[in-house]
């Protein structure tokens, strides 16, 4: 028996033109939702409820008091640890990790310290980034090459000052 | 004699490699953008801070407040709206840190009622970096008075 040519291997041919319509569409979605920002950092911030701390819970180290003394224009008049004097400037807030650290004596663990507490006393009409660059004098020492320490693990904020 | 009759030309335009690149580009764009800020209001300018620390794992349950100004175009703060506000909040708005209470309160109420403690609930603010300090701790003990007791506050990362 003689049979006419072979069975014919039908070629598909793929639409291509609904995938590349869907393609574009989620490429030009995600090029206009785009927003280059730095990436955002936090600090956590310890505020138990007044009168639920029991005495088990003292630190053996006794408790860190930061005041930032605010300008009339709200910005840094002077920063003080314990009462001494630390300055108004960028020094200040290194004089304040290294004291916070002499205290700390040389963390080399990667977690910070929760026997070690802060309370920071900000005035009312301080701007906030004073503010935050306090906490995070306390919060950890940035080293040269590029690696962070965790220092104070408790950090507290006051009551609220009265406004100048 | 017998002449064969010429093939048409057609040029195939060859979409594998241009296929390549627009899903290498959407993998890029998918994986850099951030769905994390979506609850981020571009009106707060946050402080800069080398030491800030992006959180290691997403939280379960977070309250986040944005704080800050109603700013004209060229960025001053509108002199109308010269008091600091509690940002985008539901369903009223912005309001004054002074009229926070209502919103603490009635957030409170709804992570108790979807039986969530409010230990468990960490407080996330985002201030604005003018914002005034005593005004941000009048927030937060407003929102310890509703039972919150856990706090992180936001700053941008400073560049390397």
């Amino acid at each position: 028996m003689k049979f006419r040519g072979g069975s014919k291997v039908e070629k598909i041919a793929p639409q291509m033109a609904p995938m590349i319509d869907v393609v574009f569409q989620l490429l030009i979605f995600f090029m206009l939702t785009l927003k280059i920002v730095s990436p955002e950092g936090e600090f956590g911030i310890n505020m138990p409820l007044s009168g639920s701390t029991s005495t088990d819970d003292q630190p053996l180290i006794p408790e860190m008091e930061v005041r930032v003394i605010a300008s009339p224009n709200g910005e840094l008049g002077m920063l003080q640890l314990n009462g001494r004097n630390l300055g108004n400037d960028e020094q200040a807030f290194l004089d304040l990790t290294a004291a916070v650290r002499q205290i700390a004596g040389d963390p080399t663990e990667d977690t910070a310290s929760d026997d070690l507490s802060v309370k920071i006393d900000p005035d009312y009409d301080l701007n906030y980034r004073w503010f935050i660059k306090t906490v995070g004098a306390v919060s950890g020492d940035k080293l040269p090459d590029g690696t962070t320490v965790p220092l104070v693990g408790n950090i507290k904020f006051a009551q609220a000052r009265q406004p100048q | 004699m017998r002449v064969k009759s010429p093939e048409p030309n057609v040029a195939e335009v060859d979409m594998t490699p241009m296929i390549d690149i627009v899903f290498q580009l959407i993998a890029f764009f998918m994986v850099i953008t951030n769905f994390e800020n979506t609850r981020a209001d571009e009106r707060v300018k946050l402080p800069i801070d080398a030491i800030a620390r992006p959180i290691e794992a997403p939280r379960d349950k977070d309250l986040v407040l944005n704080v800050g100004y109603n700013r004209l175009a060229d960025g001053t703060i509108d002199p109308d709206f010269p008091d600091p506000l509690v940002l985008n909040t539901v369903p009223d708005g912005d309001v004054s840190i002074d009229r926070a209470d209502s919103v603490l309160a009635r957030e409170a109420r709804g992570f108790q009622d979807e039986g969530t403690k409010l230990e468990d609930v960490t407080v996330v603010i985002r201030s604005d970096a003018e914002v005034p300090s005593g005004q941000i701790q009048q927030l937060i003990a407003k929102a310890q008075a509703e039972q919150f007791t856990m706090f992180a506050v936001k700053a941008q990362q400073a560049e390397e």
